[in-house]
């Protein structure tokens, strides 16, 4: 515990601690997944930190509505974070909410292919107080723009600008989106890790901890995804995976791209994960099982980060993921009462999943 | 003090005519907060489309052109101007524009297409070069029958990638110049590989160079004719140069003029576009501080005598609050901001702040208690507020809370008898912590008690304040969830003290009685609201969650108290620490010489640093956590008067 940590991170410490205390905990969970439709999903949460998000007339809160009600959660912590913490750190959580922007710049592209209206495209976005490129302006101006060509010259002096333009010649060829988003985020993933690598010392160690699970996840599920649902060649896995990993490193990705036993290599990366042994069949469900696992798994490392020296990036970065997995699991939750499926269906999902230690 | 500067709700019904005059008034009176809604419905377009949020794309496209004629020109956008600005007619700066950007455009354009097609040139060029010693004609490569080549352009990030993914195939990788961010390369193979080769090509996002076929002959004949071409294309650079600085010398104040006026105008018709829209008539809706709203009234009638303006107090069911200015003292104000990091009060809350004032300085100084480190807090504190230092300005608004926990050090060190570490200088006025740990721990945990007692009181007023009677009653920070804590405390402390005043069995129906309406608040605040349903949900889910509520109520009361005991800890802590400085001083320097006092120095002032470090954030981990929860929702808005440059990027 240097004094130069302990200095650094006082204030950001002390508000962690306390956005930490509000994570629900596992008896309102419990009565989550109990509660007998939508509307007593939104009194139960209406005894929560997201009283305030939710506060608006029933009619208008939609489950759609109320989800991205909640996600204003986030960004108002992901805001108030920013603002505590010091440079570098406040810069890598900067880089890790732009992941939200990169979503939101695929969904727009995504909206103007299909010719989706200015609204209906502002309803699959996140909430952003803190907009680097995507403002509501830019948004309306690329999706006027009608095409994805203009729709990317909007964007011309970003720093999306160039990656998008070089992707732009395969999008022409293939007249599919794909070669965008993966571009994007590629390019998105690499410039998260460089601002990593960019920390030093308790700090770096911390924040490949907290992000490197969740990213080597990310890097897993795309490469298994690759080749058994897309069935791509290996030159292909390897040239849209990353190199770049914590747990999972490159021989795993390349392993998994020359047809080698996922299963194996998933339990060479992960030997305490319980993962299932069906992952190269595309019907068996066992992807999916490997993605609630590795759920956990970061879930987990990040409750993990708030014991022993609190002093570093790692503590407000680890309480927005599990801030983040804590509204993904609520969106679950109100699709699942808003469309009346039996809570036998999706309790699954939750068992064991517990986001707060229940302690300050 | 305690509550926000009073607001006054603002309605004005505008004439259409002069509802330009009247926003550009509010915005130069520089005290009007706009109400709108959150962030969603704005966004999401929810409600009819006015002329106006047209004009709001429209002048969101007009500075985009703007700023594209500035980039074409080299110019920057200059400072905001300081006199009023007024609306722009969008048709009339859209022609100015299209005049700018006539001037502008066919120099531009011949720039861009020539640094372009020299760009390809130079490519070229590089291409050949490479093989410039080579006496074959370059049709015949373009047609080779075994070799595979793919000149192109490629990401810097994907090179190696692209070399591992093909690490099974003979090729080789050239790669020929880079920029920023992308590289052109030439990827040598086998035409048999060609499937495999274009595919990972393809997946590295490396694109084709297709070479003009107009080039023939040798590479030395390309050259020279790629040379030529070069040549007569950085001639046409030149000129197209030269006509842009002209254009900038005689435009670039006009521009930058424009660029403001138009910045000004979006903000202008982005706020008209959110007012509510009568047939003939706007309904603009905001605050002001009560002290302003007669100048605000004075200010809007001159420029529009029709205007009906409707000033009142905050209604208590208004389904929007008034923003907040916090209203302390300037000695409370250092404060304020532990308070805002937290969240901002809302306008019928009581503001923390005094109350924070209080409470950190006491518990900080309760764990810190010494004379001599409490007064160079104190002086580090005057230090920062005086703002003399230049390099620690920044720091200035923590000169307060240096003080205040100076402060409250000095006090605790007299009754610690604590100096500098040194137990034996003072006599202690009540005891010290390393002699009396019992003491002290149970000294904490009852200003704990205090403190926690005083966050319940906080929220019963808080509730009596926004006349929410079910909550002050049945909450459980409300009067049923303090009788509750002061009955189990009573039982505990029944328990150790025979001759406790209160009988046992009046403390058990108490708390049975309280706990039972803490269990089932929901229940009571509905009755007393006359709200209906009074349990939502099923009455099983409901029995459930109100078991474990309670079961939480309690685990809450029992850890927060015990949270304060760190405090007890602490002091003892920083006895501790101090006594260790002396003991390695003794080691050091048995006689006292210089080695003894250089340790004893250095020993305080990593103390001080140190430890004093730690205890302010257990003091604000107890504030927020301990504290701030049992009173505190912080969901209000601050205050914040419409300009015509601020700027907004929230979705």
């Amino acid at each position: 515990m240097s004094p130069r940590g302990v200095t650094a991170y006082s204030l950001v410490n002390a508000t962690v601690r306390a956005l930490y205390s509000n994570l629900l905990s596992s008896t309102t969970w419990r009565a989550l997944v109990q509660a007998e439709d939508y509307d007593a999903v939104l009194t139960l949460l209406g005894k929560t930190v997201y009283a305030s998000y939710l506060q608006l007339e029933r009619p208008l809160l939609s489950p759609r509505r109320a989800v991205y009600q909640l996600r204003w959660h986030l960004a108002d912590v992901y805001e108030k974070l920013i603002r505590v913490t010091p440079d570098p750190g406040k810069q890598l959580l900067i880089d890790l909410w732009d992941h939200y922007e990169v979503d939101n710049l695929k969904a727009t592209l995504r909206g103007i292919e299909a010719g989706a209206s200015l609204d209906q495209v502002r309803h699959l976005l996140y909430p952003m107080r803190r907009a680097i490129v995507l403002t509501t302006p830019v948004i309306e101006q690329m999706v006027r723009a009608g095409d994805i060509d203009r729709a990317i010259g909007v964007l011309r002096g970003t720093l999306y600008y160039p990656t998008l333009m070089h992707a732009l010649t395969r999008y022409h060829t293939e007249k599919s989106l794909f070669p965008l988003e993966v571009a994007l985020d590629l390019d998105y993933r690499r410039r998260l890790w460089q601002s990593i690598d960019r920390l030093k010392g308790l700090d770096h160690e911390q924040a490949l901890r907290t992000l490197g699970v969740p990213l080597d996840a990310d890097n897993l599920l795309w490469a298994i995804r690759y080749r058994v649902y897309h069935r791509l060649s290996a030159e292909e896995i390897i040239n849209y995976t990353l190199p770049l990993g914590y747990q999972v490193q490159d021989v795993h990705i390349r392993a998994i791209a020359n047809g080698e036993d996922i299963a194996a290599v998933v339990h060479q990366v992960y030997p305490n994960l319980a993962a299932p042994e069906n992952l190269g069949d595309a019907e068996g469900g066992g992807l999916a099982q490997l993605e609630r696992a590795l759920q956990q798994h970061i879930v987990d490392t990040c409750r993990s980060v708030f014991l022993g020296n609190p002093f570093h990036i790692g503590v407000p970065l680890a309480y927005v993921w599990l801030n983040e997995y804590e509204i993904r699991n609520l969106t679950v939750i109100i699709e699942a009462k808003a469309s009346q499926v039996s809570p036998d269906v999706f309790a699954a999902l939750f068992e064991g999943l517990q986001m707060s230690s229940e302690s300050s | 003090m305690f509550r926000s500067q009073t607001m006054r709700k603002v309605d004005l019904i505008v004439p259409e005519g002069d509802v330009v005059a009247v926003t550009e008034a509010l915005a130069a009176s520089n005290v009007f907060h706009l109400a709108r809604s959150r962030g969603y419905a704005a966004s999401a377009g929810i409600g009819s489309r006015t002329p106006w949020q047209d004009y709001t794309t429209a002048f969101f496209e007009l500075e985009q052109r703007v700023l594209a004629v500035m980039q074409a020109l080299g110019a920057d956008e200059g400072h905001a101007p300081q006199e009023g600005v007024h609306l722009l007619v969008p048709s009339v700066a859209r022609r100015d524009i299209e005049r700018l950007e006539r001037e502008a455009e066919e120099p531009s354009r011949d720039l861009e297409m020539a640094r372009q097609k020299l760009a390809k040139l130079e490519k070229y060029l590089e291409q050949i070069q490479l093989i410039a010693d080579l006496d074959v004609r370059v049709e015949m490569l373009r047609q080779a029958q075994f070799l595979f080549v793919l000149p192109g352009t490629i990401p810097l990030a994907n090179i190696d990638r692209l070399r591992v993914s093909l690490e099974h195939v003979p090729i080789v990788l050239t790669t020929l110049s880079r920029d920023e961010h992308v590289a052109t390369v030439i990827l040598f193979g086998v035409r048999r590989d060609a499937d495999v080769l274009t595919r990972a090509a393809r997946s590295a996002y490396l694109n084709p160079i297709v070479a003009p076929e107009v080039y023939t002959g040798t590479p030395a004949d390309v050259i020279k004719a790629l040379e030529a071409s070069i040549a007569r294309t950085r001639a046409q650079i030149a000129t197209a140069e030269t006509t842009l600085q002209q254009l900038y010398d005689m435009r670039v104040r006009h521009l930058r003029h424009l660029l403001w006026r138009i910045r000004a105008s979006h903000s202008l018709v982005e706020a008209i576009g959110g007012y509510e829209h009568l047939r003939f008539t706007y309904i603009i809706s905001g605050w002001t501080p009560a002290s302003e709203a007669a100048s605000l009234r004075r200010k809007v009638l001159e420029v529009s005598s029709q205007a009906i303006i409707e000033v009142e107090e905050p209604g208590r069911l208004d389904p929007v609050s008034p923003p907040v200015v916090l209203n302390n003292p300037f000695a409370l104000r250092s404060f304020e901001g532990l308070v805002t990091n937290y969240g901002y009060p809302s306008y019928t809350e009581l503001d923390p702040t005094p109350l924070l004032a209080l409470t950190f300085p006491l518990i900080f100084g309760l764990m810190f208690g010494d004379v001599g480190h409490g007064l160079l807090l104190m002086l580090a504190g005057l230090l920062l507020a005086s703002r003399r230092l230049r390099p620690l300005q920044s720091l200035s608004s923590i000169g307060g809370i240096l003080i205040g926990c100076g402060a409250t050090s000095m006090g605790f060190g007299f009754l610690y008898g604590s100096l500098f570490g040194f137990e034996d200088v003072l006599k202690p006025l009540w005891l010290q912590p390393l002699e009396e740990i019992t003491s002290i721990l149970l000294a904490a945990v009852a200003v704990g008690i205090g403190v926690l007692t005083l966050g319940m009181l906080y929220h019963i007023l808080n509730a009596a304040l926004a006349r929410a009677w079910g909550n002050m009653l049945c909450d459980h920070s409300g009067i049923s969830g303090m009788v509750f804590y002061w009955s189990l405390l009573g039982l505990v402390a029944g328990a150790f003290m025979p001759d406790f005043p209160i009988s046992p069995v009046v403390l058990a129906i108490l708390a049975i009685l309280s706990g039972l309406v803490v269990t089932f608040s929901e229940v009571f605040i509905h009755l007393i609201h006359r709200r209906r349903p009074l349990i939502a949900g099923g009455v099983g889910t409901y029995l459930m969650q109100a078991f474990f509520e309670l079961f939480e109520t309690v685990i809450s009361f029992l850890s927060n108290t015990l949270s304060y005991v760190r405090m007890g800890a602490f002091a003892v802590a920083h006895g501790a620490l101090s006594l260790v400085v002396f003991i390695i001083a003794e080691i050091i320097s048995p006689g006292k010489g210089i080695g003894y006092w250089l340790d004893v120095v250095l020993g305080n002032l990593f103390v001080i640093g140190f430890e004093g470090m730690i205890v302010a954030i257990q003091t604000l981990r107890l504030e927020y956590y301990e504290f701030f929860s049992k009173f505190f929702a912080g969901g209000g808005e601050r205050y914040s008067p419409f300009s015509l440059f601020s700027k907004e990027d929230g979705l």
